[in-house]
């Protein structure tokens, strides 16, 4: 008799092991779903395409001219919009500055080094293709004069207005080979169509400069790159081109032409209820802004739960750079000037056939459908500006990203964190300014010296230089905004509630089944053991007895 | 004889978990790749041209596009598509076997994870062969072997570019088959 409870134990466990991983491995039910028809959002009378303004700038006779320049075109800008101009003149976009309303700390493009062609200094005849202006070329560039404010960099509609690095800001006024000796040539833009054919800012207006900064297409965001001109609804659920259709100013609303949602001035934690469009908004680019701070259904309650510690992007950017362009993930200066077995500067492609190294600028690596880093982020990042002391034994952060768990300001942001190597200044403990771009007999794109770069540079930034230089690890970090999944595709809960999840390194959070007392859970574990020992030993004995006195 | 009963249903239970368990890793393998996706994917394409044998590339495959197209978002899959008429012949050749030309062409998937670093997943074909009978068997040996060398890299050789477009089979799809020859 004694065999059977023997022989039922181990069986009942092991039943209850088949049962548990049959339940584990059982398919999940398919739930029938009606199959969503292709709908358009906008609605069928409003879908074709006709000019909201109630201005059509063709018919002005001030613009009925055969302009020669940019600033003549501005000139006939302003005519009518006699405040423009000055507007500009105050925006990030004209002055490439901005200061720290938090810090006091001014930064902006022409303040700081960033992580890719590091500084516009020394080299501002290329760089100024992206500024909102014309002719600025060197430190004599004056800020006071409005007819060189560029309207049609922002404004331009024919899709036509180009301006090319080499410049100064000015677009093509006649037809060049360009890259030189390449045998592609751009044509004279026709200002006298680009000024009758004004409107609002397109993607097209922001894309130009935003997809293609540091020099290609989705390099330095990893949010922005130019399939963000024609996305479907797997890319970005805003912008859909057969759904909301956003363009950029949907949500960077301006005022006076100052554009909200700078990466300087970041709306981190912005809490309460959505906002009515129209009425004061410190934050219009945020995705609170429209959504609140309590933006699941009561169904996902629990999710809301979430919104003081995780930053709406997190969850809803499972990665960036979701297309085949990709992103650079890190500019290594210190391979620029390498020659080829011949000599001679050579350049080659990634298996994807993205750039990969060039004798002028080094060696990059590229990534598509990046996971991000994930860091708390309180809006605030403090920059490195040109001639702040470095310690080059370390990696130079330069921006810190602000913001900690115990700030209330701050939240869980995915970032794309670029890492690079670039050259300093060894007795003086900077990073240098050097001077790139140009044709010129110090440019190190023309003649590949490091040395007649850096003292070019330096000289340009007023900023003494020692004459001996290294090169140092750098990262610089982006918070990632851009490319938002549908809702379907958000993070499932254990990408981060895992122990190696996408939240692993996130410190100051407690986080079921990331985080855990040992001690606890061996106690949970035995007390479990025992029950299901005490269930086991208690229906044997059962069993048993009912046998005996049957 | 109970116990000899009950010994016998147990291990039968414990070898039906076991094969639960291990079926599908032994089915099938998945190895990290020290190179991104697109790398990865070229340096394979590059190993299955050198590696002969009759080997030839017949479709690179994006089984996410079509995710992407209805919506919806999915780490990148890409699928190598190749074949060899060497191994491809014998096995379409012969009545009782001519079901496996649903493995063809032989197919190795590079994909990247939620941890963010790549993966090469592909066939166990000389386990899966053994089943088949020795022709099938010995032939899925060969392509066993070759499968091996496809993902043997060498990081000293640059990169070389990934072959998006392979001749006749430009979409991957029915047309890949005129270029793998199977």
């Amino acid at each position: 008799m004694l065999a059977r409870p023997k022989l039922i134990l181990p069986l009942a466990a092991i039943t209850a092991m088949l049962t548990a991983l049959v339940a584990f491995a059982a398919p999940e039910q398919i739930v029938a779903a009606s199959a969503p028809q292709a709908t358009s959002a906008v609605p069928a009378a409003i879908a074709v395409k006709k000019s909201v303004s109630t201005a059509d700038h063709s018919k002005f006779k001030e613009l009925q001219k055969n302009f020669k320049t940019g600033p003549e075109v501005t000139e006939a800008c302003l005519l009518c919009h006699t405040e423009a101009a000055k507007q500009v003149q105050h925006t990030k976009h004209w002055t490439w500055e901005s200061k720290d309303p938090k810090t006091g700390q001014v930064r902006g493009k022409k303040n700081i080094i960033n992580n890719y062609c590091t500084s516009p200094i020394s080299n501002e005849k290329d760089c100024m293709a992206c500024h909102a202006g014309y002719g600025w070329k060197d430190s004599t560039f004056d800020f006071s004069v409005e007819k060189n404010v560029d309207c049609l960099v922002c404004h331009d509609n024919t899709g036509t207005y180009r301006k090319l690095p080499g410049f100064a800001g000015h677009p093509v006024y006649e037809r060049i080979e360009f890259p030189a000796k390449s045998g592609k040539f751009v044509e004279a833009v026709d200002l006298q169509k680009a000024a009758q054919s004004i409107g609002m800012p397109t993607r097209t207006n922001c894309g130009a400069c935003h997809f293609f900064g540091a020099g290609a297409n989705g390099a330095k965001h990893g949010d922005l790159d130019s399939s963000l001109q024609h996305p479907g609804k797997y890319l970005d659920v805003h912008m859909n081109e057969k759904g909301l259709n956003f363009s950029c100013t949907q949500c960077h609303a301006t005022s006076s032409h100052e554009v909200s949602g700078s990466r300087y001035n970041t709306s981190a934690a912005m809490t309460g209820p959505a906002h009515i469009r129209g009425k004061a908004d410190a934050s219009p680019a945020a995705c609170q802004s429209c959504h609140s701070d309590k933006p699941h259904s009561a169904k996902h309650a629990l999710l809301n739960q979430h919104t003081d510690k995780l930053a709406c992007q997190t969850c809803h950017i499972p990665e960036y750079a979701r297309n085949d362009i990709g992103t650079e993930l890190s500019w290594d200066w210190s391979k620029a000037t390498t020659m080829g077995p011949d000599g001679k500067p050579f350049a080659r492609k990634d298996s994807a056939g993205r750039r990969a190294f060039d004798s002028k600028k080094g060696e990059w690596v590229w990534e598509s459908y990046v996971i991000p880093e994930y860091r708390w982020f309180n809006g605030t990042s403090t920059y490195k500006v040109i001639g702040d002391k470095i310690d080059p034994t370390h990696t130079v952060q330069l921006n810190v990203v602000g913001g900690g768990p115990n700030d209330p300001d701050s939240r869980i942001w995915p970032t794309k964190v670029h890492r690079g190597k670039q050259p300093y200044d060894v007795e003086n403990k900077y990073l240098t300014v050097q001077h790139t771009a140009g044709e010129d007999d110090t440019a190190l794109w023309h003649n590949y010296d490091w040395q007649k770069a850096i003292g070019t540079g330096m000289k340009a930034a007023n900023l003494p230089y020692s004459g001996k230089y290294d090169f140092v690890n750098t990262e610089l970090t982006w918070p990632i905004t851009h490319m938002v999944a549908p809702k379907e595709d958000a993070l499932s809960c254990v990408l981060c509630h895992s122990k190696n999840g996408r939240l692993k390194d996130i410190q100051g959070v407690y986080m079921p089944a990331r985080d855990g007392k040992h001690w606890l859970d061996v106690i949970g574990w035995t007390l479990a053991l025992l029950s299901l020992l005490a269930s086991l030993i208690h229906g044997g004995i059962r069993i048993y007895s009912s046998k005996k006195e049957g | 004889m109970l116990k000899v009963i009950g010994g016998f249903f147990l291990g039968l239970i414990v070898l039906g978990v076991l094969a639960y368990s291990y079926a599908g890793s032994l089915m099938f393998r998945e190895v990290e790749s020290p190179f991104g996706v697109e790398e990865t994917i070229a340096r394979i394409q590059q190993n299955i041209q050198n590696t002969g044998n009759g080997w030839a590339l017949s479709g690179l495959r994006n089984p996410g596009k079509a995710v992407e197209a209805d919506g919806g978002n999915t780490l990148p899959v890409m699928m190598i598509e190749a074949c060899s008429t060497k191994y491809s012949g014998p096995i379409l050749k012969d009545d009782s076997v001519r079901f496996l030309s649903i493995l063809m062409p032989c197919k190795i998937s590079v994909y990247k994870k939620n941890d963010g670093k790549t993966y090469i997943g592909m066939m166990n074909a000389g386990l899966m062969g053994k089943m088949f009978g020795p022709m099938v068997g010995e032939t899925m040996g060969h392509v066993a072997a070759d499968q091996a060398k496809f993902i043997q890299f060498d990081p000293s050789k640059p990169a070389p570019a990934m072959i998006k477009g392979v001749p006749g089979a430009a979409a991957g799809g029915a047309g890949a088959s005129a270029a793998g020859g199977c």
